[in-house]
């Protein structure tokens, strides 16, 4: 019974509030209006100053942790790259090693949810420019569904295709070409 | 003072040498077309006065046309010989006239005469700077194709191609000969791909300046650009239709690169293709019906052709496991492409059914990149066959061959269109 009466007068005092702005609105200049809200606003961290300093001192402290985290996660991504977990010729599959470090790679980003990272797709120089931005699209696409396969969001990861112009390492050789058909990963904090 | 003479002209000499080692390097291969031999006679320039041309002698100028154009065979003569020309049965030859003019011009008289009865078949003058010679040459001998062939010559048309400069690619512009090049991106990253618009004023070009592969178009005489179809993150491979100046391109979207078309004035566009593959490449039919493009759909890329509102599918290409580029020819009769084999990249041409196919480069490191002259007799294209990659123009049958870059590294050419003026002449000759 007292809670009926207790959400009928709560329903009054709410009409006669909408009432009162109702009738009151049209007195009231529009810029000004703006401008109540926004004090409320700037009001609120002077008023726990001694919070905020807290606070920022807390965010310095996350900031440096996520930036170990990203540094830790970058070297296991440039380890990737050195692993020699290249893809083959004029393919796009990923390679079983390449696989097993995309699986650490995930889990770091399954802790990390800050983290989103660009995937850069290579191929070497033989073949035509357009195709092989074409593959270079693939391969970044590949390792992309394999992250998202494993859990993380699509919209984390960016993919990018350089095709045959970043080669790693100048040449005709076979060594080159190997050494230029990769993927690159560079790892950004939101 | 009689020391340094012997000097002098050594120095002359190496220059001399210089001079001779720093033109063009021609290959004239077998030709299954019937070229017309012609007469060259050295132009007369004024007595007494020697003039400073910036790079050739009009004659020679006019030498470098007739033979990049595909149609003639050179009879060059020092000075007008009935028996030498007629025993080369060349039934015209070409001569002409300079004259010191006003203001620090020249006038150049051109003369096309037929060798045996000195009738004056056509007769054009000039009057230019010695900056502006190679131009009146270059459309005096497309006036003489015109008279001879009733065809119109490219003589007067532009290259646009990738140089790297201090080690980044950037776009070029350039006369059809490699002459007069000029400088158009002058970015810090990659600029590739370039092509003509339709009213040859403008380049659309693939800029890295956003790290990723995306679309320019910027005008060649004022150099303003915007970047076109900006709803799509990477797009690349452009291809300008013939007709309506429309621009057909590859995007990636959803992981896999698929071919849209899109008006780069309002910038709106519309997919073609819908494979689970991906496809790129794309170019037009002369008259814009089809599309020719790359598809991997068969595991490797091959070249299948469609009608330009992407219906009725069709592969064109069986031989080889890597069939690319592919650009039909303006005379709509074949294909050109670039296809890999061991690891080489060669050039080919096949008749619009994928029949008929004709190896154009071999043994001769890469070549790629073809593209057609705007009247379909040549192919210019880009090779490291002299150890590092230059522009080459060769006649559509693959002979000829003709470096017109030296130094650096150039590739992918592409052609301008004719000026707007020839195209709705040849547009009412046809009809």
């Amino acid at each position: 019974m007292k809670s009926i009466y207790a959400l009928l007068i709560a329903g009054c005092v709410v009409i006669g509030l909408t009432a009162c702005s109702k009738k009151k609105e049209p007195v009231v200049d529009p810029v000004v209006k703006d401008t109540p809200a926004k004090a409320v606003t700037s009001e609120k961290p002077a008023q726990t100053k001694e919070d905020s300093l807290a606070s920022l001192e807390k965010e310095r402290l996350e900031a440096e942790r996520l930036e170990a985290a990203r540094k830790k996660l970058q070297e296991m991504m440039d380890r990737l790259m050195s692993e020699d977990v290249y893809l083959d010729f004029d393919r796009s599959e990923l390679t079983e090693e390449a696989k097993t470090l995309l699986t650490q790679v995930g889990e770091v980003l399954n802790q990390e949810p800050r983290f989103t990272i660009t995937v850069e797709g290579h191929t070497d120089a033989r073949g035509t420019e357009d195709y092989n931005l074409t593959l270079g699209s693939a391969r970044s696409t590949k390792v992309k569904e394999f992250l998202s396969a494993y859990g993380i969001a699509a919209e984390r990861m960016e993919t990018i295709s350089y095709g045959e112009e970043k080669p790693k390492q100048a040449g005709e050789s076979e060594d080159a070409f190997a050494k230029n058909r990769r993927a690159n990963f560079r790892v950004n904090v939101k | 003072m009689n020391k340094s003479l012997p000097l002098v002209f050594f120095l002359s000499m190496a220059i001399q040498v210089f001079a001779s080692i720093d033109t063009i390097a021609v290959d004239v291969g077998i030709s299954v077309f019937k070229t017309m031999p012609i007469g060259v006679v050295p132009f007369t320039e004024p007595s007494g006065t020697s003039l400073d041309w910036p790079d050739e002698k009009p004659h020679e100028v006019a030498e470098r046309d007739l033979n990049l154009s595909g149609r003639f065979e050179i009879i060059s003569v020092p000075k007008f010989d009935l028996v030498k020309l007629s025993r080369a049965r060349a039934k015209f030859y070409v001569t002409g006239k300079i004259e010191k003019a006003l203001n620090n011009k020249i006038k150049m008289d051109f003369f096309l005469y037929a060798t045996q009865s000195k009738d004056l078949i056509l007769g054009e003058s000039y009057t230019v700077s010695l900056m502006d010679s190679r131009k009146a040459v270059h459309e005096f001998i497309d006036k003489v194709i015109y008279q001879l062939w009733g065809a119109h010559g490219v003589a007067s048309t532009k290259l646009a191609w990738v140089s790297k400069i201090d080690g980044v690619k950037q776009i070029v512009v350039a006369d059809y000969d490699g002459f007069h090049r000029r400088q158009l991106t002058f970015d810090s990253t990659i600029s590739m791909m370039p092509v003509w618009s339709h009213d040859n004023e403008r380049i659309i070009f693939v800029s890295f300046r956003n790290n990723k592969p995306q679309l320019y178009i910027k005008d060649v005489a004022t150099g303003t650009q915007k970047r076109l179809f900006k709803k799509f993150e990477q797009t690349f491979s452009p291809a300008v239709n013939p007709k309506t100046g429309e621009i057909l391109f590859s995007a990636i979207s959803g992981g896999k690169t698929d071919l849209y078309v899109g008006d780069p004035e309002t910038q709106q566009s519309r997919r073609l293709s819908f494979l689970k593959s991906s496809q790129t490449s794309p170019s037009w039919s002369p008259n814009s019906s089809e599309i020719i493009f790359t598809s991997d759909r068969g595991g490797s890329p091959q070249i299948y052709v469609m009608n330009s509102d992407g219906t009725d599918m069709r592969r064109m290409t069986f031989m080889g496991r890597y069939n690319e580029r592919a650009s039909w020819a303006p005379t709509g009769d074949r294909i050109v492409y670039t296809s890999m084999d061991d690891g080489k990249m060669n050039i080919y041409t096949c008749a619009i059914d994928g029949s008929d196919i004709v190896q154009l480069t071999s043994n001769s490191g890469n070549n790629e990149r073809p593209s057609w002259s705007p009247d379909g007799m040549l192919i210019a294209f880009s090779s490291n066959r002299s150890g590092s990659n230059q522009i080459y123009i060769m006649r559509r049958d693959g002979s000829n061959v003709t470096r017109i870059t030296q130094g650096g590294d150039n590739t992918a050419p592409t052609w301008s269109w004719y000026p707007i003026e020839n195209q709705t002449k040849q547009k009412e000759g046809k009809e």
